[in-house]
């Protein structure tokens, strides 16, 4: 047997993502002892109407969410107990809805940083009723072999080493979530392990005592003893030893009280539980709780290190007298699947990767580009036109290559407003578009009419000089095969009104003395081409091209320089319509040939 | 619970209709020369002026003149701001209105399991030490109110009579007001005294206990909680209150002169009986510290780097319990960070390092501690199978 948890507990669960995770927990440990999930619904109104997805075994439970309690008992009526981990500024609400819906007998709540006042009230409020209110700061309860609440036990290795998966003879009460594990571990290996351990939380005033449970355990025949786990502050020791006292038990109780080290620091100080202060007038000082124990007959080591042997005396004793048998420990239990990612660790299974790539990796501390950690690429001066050469060429680029791409990013920036792309992205801002979905839009535009002539540009280029063409074989097969040369021809500039972009890129790649015989080869065309009408010139989308060639990025990267760089323009011109909180866009009538029917009569529907 | 100092702690009962005498609270004596100027009360009545820090045994210190005049007030707030006592320096004074009284009484509200507790006595100031037996209560249940009834008889009861029992009476209510209202977990006035001039009962010292966990429910806590052992927090200490403000689960740190045995434990359960192993081996502990509740690792980082920087250590206790949930190789992760940090300082020489630990990844965890060894740190690692404190043991056997 055991008290408060057992194999009829029912949960629901209050609160959101931690509340997920202890139902993780709990249904990690239904599946260790082979049972179903004792976790039926969720209260936590943000995600009303969904259901959370909880492990269970190597399948999925899907658990529904309602917004209320009275939801989830209407739905789910075997529900007898609410576990709270709502945040401590509404927690007191929630577990108040809890305790007044007649199927929940007990309310446990896990939440920490609760106001004194309202535990307060809950507790009495609980008791009013007849029922358990179990916490503040609860770090669960756990019956061995029946049914766990929350996530005391720890992770699945330790459930099995401390043999969780079977009922033993011992009772555990502690105000710590760390010590619950260590305790339930000693029983586990000082003696047969334990019926139930209960976390009441290391709040000043719990909403339940040590008394309360001592009454249940000695009335649960399984339960041959109690250890209690106590520390200074509050009178909760000392009332657990009015009651031991107070007439002859069935249960033998051992108890550790902490605080000993009060008595050499310095007064007022703060420990790590809310309730561990320093009691008025030296009541709920940790000696005056070990002596009270004593004195009530109960069993208390010096020190911490003792408990063990003292819980080992206490069993050696049990089966002597034959109140307990030795127990024989099942051959097998239950694994815990393991995921895929413990199971490649472990080289246990191989799998076929989805995707491949080969420029970059974020699975270490930061992430490297084609190997190089960014962070020693930034403080050994590379910059950014190195993390595109590395990232769409695999290859660490020249400073001086470095130095164009900069210029030809900066370069084509932006254009202003009346381009194609920058037009789209402030009429999609002007139409309160967001400005990842506006910048697209801008994107979009990009195109071989606009701004995307640049690959096109760099691959019939390189095919001329590669295939060494002289200008007019390239032009009459041009002509023939593909139409009008890419990268050759501006709307607006001509050779009277020249473009300055393409001057200064030209005059600057020039200027370093390199080998450039796409650009040479491409201003040869441009020299017969503007010859024939002035606005057939080597454009910006032409110059970038060649250039881009002649630096050996692939003549499928190209367009990215231009896509690249416009980015920066396209987030500007949407950061410039919100900024001026732009009204939505029109066009005007006169802007607008309607060339559409006169209007005419419908005819009637045949 | 959270210490208010006595201006904030007036303020809140003067909000709850609690007579108090008029103060203010100042940073430097020309502040006080200012309000002097604009508030007839420092010119028509004595002062008193008394240092505005989480000081015990001000009196003693000097820290406390009374019957002055302004200029005498601004002298005193003079001679005390910039007064250096331990670790604290005076850095605010409050100056209060001196009320002439003969009779002296005590009120206090406290908090219980049950509810709360209402004492008067019919005697105050030291006498109430001495005078126990004559400290009345009444005792209430959590949400409820006390009748006019029960605290004109709670007051009959402390022995005042006629106009004064209910004018008592009607202070205790208030007290308690002002106790349950603002999530008070003590509030003590003593001594409360009679206003000659208008037969008032005024509170004319405060202590004021609060409850920090209810901060959310009263925007207007905008005073500073005060350390509660009678100096202020140090730097490292404020330093780490900051990062515990800022993460999921928490860091704590308390720094204990003198000592040579440095905390680095997590749980709040367990620090404690690692703190008594300390104690009962006969070692000096040099700090309180605690982690729990699967803090991020940046935050174990901090609370390491103060630990390690305390002066005079030989050991470090790196304990633990089995943990729950607190992922034992991210936290240690934290814990060697700050140790190399430290170590790059040259602070770690002939400090011994001692670890014990369970929990989720606490193979990784361990086996991450043990390789500092080869980074020449003087380090000892156990696991589940060592009982909790017997790592203190191994520390301090000589």
């Amino acid at each position: 047997m055991s008290i408060l948890a057992n194999k009829d507990t029912r949960v629901v669960i209050q609160g959101g993502a931690a509340g997920v995770n202890a139902a993780r927990r709990m249904a990690e440990f239904c599946y260790l002892i082979k049972r179903p999930l004792n976790v039926e619904a969720f209260v936590y109104p943000p995600d009303a109407g969904k259901t959370n997805e909880i492990p269970y075994g190597s399948g999925l439970m899907a658990i529904p969410i309602y917004k209320t309690i009275a939801e989830a008992t209407k739905n789910h009526s075997t529900i007898n107990t609410s576990l709270v981990y709502i945040g401590a500024d509404r927690a007191m609400k929630g577990a108040m809805e809890a305790l007044d819906d007649s199927h929940i007998k007990v309310v446990s709540m896990i939440t920490e940083g609760v106001p004194e006042k309202d535990a307060k009230l809950l507790g009495a409020h609980a008791r009013k009723l007849g029922k358990v209110f179990n916490g503040p700061s609860s770090i669960g309860i756990i019956s061995a072999g029946a049914c766990r609440l929350g996530v005391i036990g720890g992770a699945f290795d330790n459930l099995v080493l401390s043999k969780l998966y079977r009922e033993g003879s011992f009772g555990v009460i502690t105000k710590s979530g760390g010590l619950s594990n260590e305790i339930i571990w000693i029983c586990s290996q000082f003696a047969d392990g334990i019926t139930t351990a209960i976390g009441i939380g290391g709040d000043a005033y719990p909403g339940t005592d040590y008394v309360s449970y001592l009454e249940m355990f000695e009335n649960d025949p399984q339960t041959k003893a109690v250890v209690i786990v106590g520390e200074m502050g509050g009178d909760l020791e000392e009332r657990a030893a009015e009651w031991y006292g107070a007439k002859k038990r069935r249960v033998k109780l051992i108890g550790v009280v902490s605080g000993f080290c009060q008595e050499s620091l310095p007064k007022g100080m703060k420990f790590g539980h809310a309730g561990a202060k320093e009691g008025m007038k030296g009541e709920g000082s940790a000696r005056s709780k070990s002596d009270a124990l004593k004195k009530a007959g109960a069993i208390v080591p010096p020190t911490f290190g003792a408990l063990g042997p003292a819980i080992k005396d206490a069993y050696q004793e049990l089966l002597k007298s034959g109140q307990i048998k030795e127990i024989i420990e099942p051959v097998s239990l239950p694994k815990l699947p393991k995921t895929v990612e413990e199971a490649i660790k472990a080289d246990e299974v191989m799998v076929a990767p989805l995707i491949r790539t080969t420029i970059s990796d974020d699975r270490g501390d930061e992430p490297c580009y084609d190997g190089y950690p960014a962070s020693e690429l930034i403080n050994k001066g590379y910059e950014i036109p190195h993390v595109i050469g590395l990232l769409w060429d695999k290859r660490l680029i020249s400073k001086q290559e470095a130095e164009i791409i900069k210029r030809i990013m900066m370069l084509s920036a932006d254009h202003g407003p009346c381009v194609s792309g920058a037009y789209a992205t402030i009429l999609a801002a002007c139409a309160g578009i967001g400005l990842s979905q506006a910048v697209a839009a801008g994107l979009i535009m990009i195109g071989p009419r606009f701004g995307g002539a640049v690959t096109d540009a760099g691959r019939w280029f390189k095919y001329a000089v590669d295939n060494k063409m002289n200008v007019d074989e390239f032009l009459a097969y041009m002509k023939k095969n593909v139409g009008p040369v890419p990268g050759i021809g501006h709307r607006v500039k001509s050779l009277r009104n020249p473009d300055k972009r393409v001057k200064e890129l030209v005059g600057y790649v020039k200027s370093l003395h390199i080998k450039t015989p796409c650009l040479d080869f491409a201003l040869q065309v441009e020299q017969v081409t503007a010859a024939k009408k002035d606005n057939l010139i080597l454009n910006v989308d032409g110059t970038m091209a060649a250039v881009l060639v002649d630096l050996g990025f692939p003549v499928d990267s190209l367009n990215g320089f231009f896509i690249l760089s416009r980015t920066i323009g396209l987030i500007g011109h949407w950061v410039d319509q919100k900024r001026q909180d732009s009204r939505l866009i029109r066009l005007f009538d006169y802007l607008v040939n309607y060339a559409a029917p006169k209007r005419r009569e419908v005819p009637p529907l045949k | 619970m959270a210490k208010v100092l006595e201006g904030p702690g007036m303020g809140l009962m003067k909000k709850w209709g609690i007579h108090v005498p008029n103060y203010v609270v100042v940073t430097s004596a020309d502040e006080l020369a200012k309000l002097g100027q604009a508030n007839d009360w420092m010119k028509n009545s004595k002062l008193v002026a008394k240092a505005h820090e989480a000081l015990g045994s001000r009196f003693k210190l000097g820290l406390v003149k009374v019957g002055l005049d302004l200029a005498g007030a601004v002298a005193a707030t003079k001679e005390m701001i910039g007064r250096q006592v331990g670790s604290i320096t005076v850095s605010q004074v409050i100056v209060s209105e001196m009320i002439p009284h003969k009779e002296e009484y005590y009120c206090a509200v406290k908090s219980t399991r049950e509810g709360s507790e209402i004492l008067v006595a019919n005697c105050g100031g030291i006498e109430v030490e001495s005078n126990w037996d004559r400290v009345k209560r009444l005792c209430l249940e959590v949400g409820q109110a006390p009748t006019h009834e029960a605290l004109e008889k709670l007051s009959k009861d402390a022995g005042f009579t006629g106009a004064l029992s209910k004018k008592m009476a009607d202070f205790a209510g208030k007290m308690f007001t002002c106790f349950d209202t603002e999530d008070a977990q003590y509030l003590e006035v003593n001594p409360v005294v009679i206003r000659e001039h208008d037969g008032e009962l005024v509170a004319l010292d405060a202590v004021t206990l609060l409850d920090g966990d209810a901060k959310f429910r009263h925007p207007d806590w905008n005073f500073q909680f005060a350390a509660e052992f009678g100096r202020a927090y140090s730097k490292d200490e404020m330093e780490v209150m900051a990062v515990d403000s800022k993460i999921k689960g928490s860091v704590k740190f308390i720094e204990i002169p003198g000592g040579d045995t440095a905390m680095l434990p997590a749980g709040g359960g367990a620090s404690v009986y690692y703190s008594d192993a300390v104690v009962a081996r006969g070692g000096k502990l040099a700090n309180y510290a605690e982690y729990s509740g699967d803090p991020p690792d940046w935050a174990v980082e901090v609370l390491t780097e103060k630990v390690c920087s305390l002066p005079g250590i030989k050991n470090i206790i790196v304990g633990g319990a089995i943990a729950n949930f607190t992922d034992v190789k991210k936290t240690f992760g934290g814990i060697i960070n700050g140790f190399r940090k430290a170590k790059g300082d040259g602070k770690m020489k002939n400090v011994k390092i001692w670890v014990r630990r369970g929990g989720p990844r606490e193979k990784e965890g361990l086996d991450a501690m043990r390789a500092l060894k080869d980074e020449g740190f003087d380090i000892h690692v156990f696991d589940r199978n060592t009982p909790l404190t017997d790592i203190v043991d191994k520390a301090l056997h000589k």
